[in-house]
């Protein structure tokens, strides 16, 4: 881990190409353009205790300069022998604030999500991605800095109780969640044109807390990412603790995204 | 009497009309992280119908794009493509092929149902292919917008329109 990090530093300060904000584990405050659509399918596991893993369909759309939207659903074996199809969630985006120049920019948004998951709640940590019932909301920060983009966001959860299954005595309702996020595009070294492959590496650092419950973590998350034909997007990620007090499904987990964007629909 | 001198502006400002032909027009967008939002801005751009054909020069977000022959060009409704895409423009050169054009500050000529307005230029004579560079609000960054209308008395500079007509200020 440690090697990664000073690989990471050594990238940041030699770099000579753009920043990348494209982000694998958590959105930036910049949208999608306004009517385009992307889809995702996404699986993502674990193979200690036993191997077991999610598949989620995500559809992403622009829906105007500033409204972004997402709408998710989950199907896993986490909670089952056999995949099952777990609940939804819907997520919706307003950047507030663009202060852009060419290759530089400023920008911040304010998100909400919320999730009607089916499964059981055994984890003390409040995830809207396929395991709990709940909303989410929060503020993000995107900067270009010199070479680097840089991200960071805070967010408030409030767990509901599950479909059919409420959240047990002793359980945090509440939690704060928050997220570091870098990025680096590695490849093309000088665009030429749109068919050119992309190669972005990125690291997050992503982090929750249950306030009165002395439960948090902070993963790590790095990643690389393909962008061909500027349309299909391909992500691999793994995330590992850098500590952890927290019961949630794996400490390492990896996972693979394919991504298709549709521009300018209507 | 009113009417008349704005019969007469009309004439003197349409006498000039012949002298410039628009050719392309070279536009930098901000804002855009990556070539999938270039992608969706080109997209975009196309659909205009006075748009014949845009070429990307992704390392410097530009666009060149150029107008189908005998068509209105409308610069508003390229700047509304790119900001409603979800970026801005920051910079916008409309190369004209002028005929001994003298122009000086303040100089108006007509092209193709808007006027064009000169500002901050020397008394010169235009010939050839030259860009001139659009500054009104939308065309430039903010900051070069509010610098511009700090400086300038014309009131059409904020409004954008000059006895009922379109117009946009450019420099050299």
């Amino acid at each position: 881990m440690k090697f990664l990090l000073l690989t990471w530093c050594f990238l940041a300060l030699t770099s000579t190409a753009f920043a990348q904000e494209l982000y694998v584990n958590t959105e930036p405050a910049s949208n999608m353009a306004r009517h385009s659509l992307g889809i995702r399918l996404e699986n993502q596991g674990y193979f200690n205790p036993g191997f077991r893993n999610r598949n989620t369909l995500e559809l992403m759309y622009g829906a105007s300069r500033n409204w972004m939207v997402h709408t998710s659903a989950y199907v896993s074996d986490f909670y089952q022998q056999k995949q099952h199809l777990e609940g939804f969630s819907a997520y919706a985006k307003y950047r507030f604030l663009s202060v852009d120049s060419v290759q530089k920019h400023f920008r911040g948004a304010a998100f909400i999500k919320v999730s009607t998951i089916n499964n059981p709640i055994i984890n003390q940590e409040i995830a809207l991605e396929g395991d709990r019932s709940g909303l989410q909301s929060g503020l993000v920060f995107t900067q270009l800095l010199h070479k680097l983009a840089l991200s960071g966001s805070v967010s408030y959860l409030r767990g509901l109780d599950n479909q059919y299954n409420p959240i047990p005595v002793g359980f945090a309702k509440d939690a704060v969640a928050y997220s570091l996020s870098s990025g680096y595009l590695l490849f093309p070294k000088n665009y030429t044109n749109y068919k050119q492959t992309n190669v972005n590496l990125y690291l997050e650092l992503l982090g929750k807390t249950n306030p009165g419950y002395r439960q948090s973590y902070l993963d790590a998350a790095p990643a690389v990412q393909f962008i061909f034909n500027s349309v299909f997007r391909v992500d691999f990620s793994y995330r590992t603790p850098l500590y952890n007090g927290m019961t949630c499904n794996s400490k390492n987990m990896y996972l693979v995204r394919l991504e298709y964007n549709f521009f300018n629909l209507f | 009497m009113k009417t008349f001198k704005i019969l007469l502006a009309l004439l003197a400002i349409s006498t000039q009309f012949a002298k410039a032909q628009f050719v392309k027009a070279d536009l930098q967008v901000s804002g855009l992280t990556c070539s999938m939002c270039s992608k969706a801005t080109e997209k975009s751009l196309r659909t205009l119908t006075f748009v014949s054909d845009v070429k990307p020069d992704l390392n410097r977000n530009l666009f060149v794009i150029t107008f189908k022959k005998d068509t209105q060009v409308n610069l508003d409704a390229i700047s509304k493509k790119v900001t409603d895409a979800g970026f801005a423009v920051n910079k916008l050169t409309a190369s004209f092929n002028f005929d001994n054009l003298k122009i000086n500050n303040n100089y108006h000529f007509n092209y193709a149902g808007n006027v064009y307005h000169f500002l901050n230029v020397k008394d010169e004579t235009l010939n050839g292919v030259m860009p001139v560079t659009v500054i009104d609000k939308g065309f430039v960054p903010t900051s070069t917008y509010k610098k511009y209308a700090a400086q300038t008395t014309y009131s059409c500079y904020k409004s954008g329109m000059m006895d009922g007509q379109k117009v946009y200020h450019v420099t050299i």
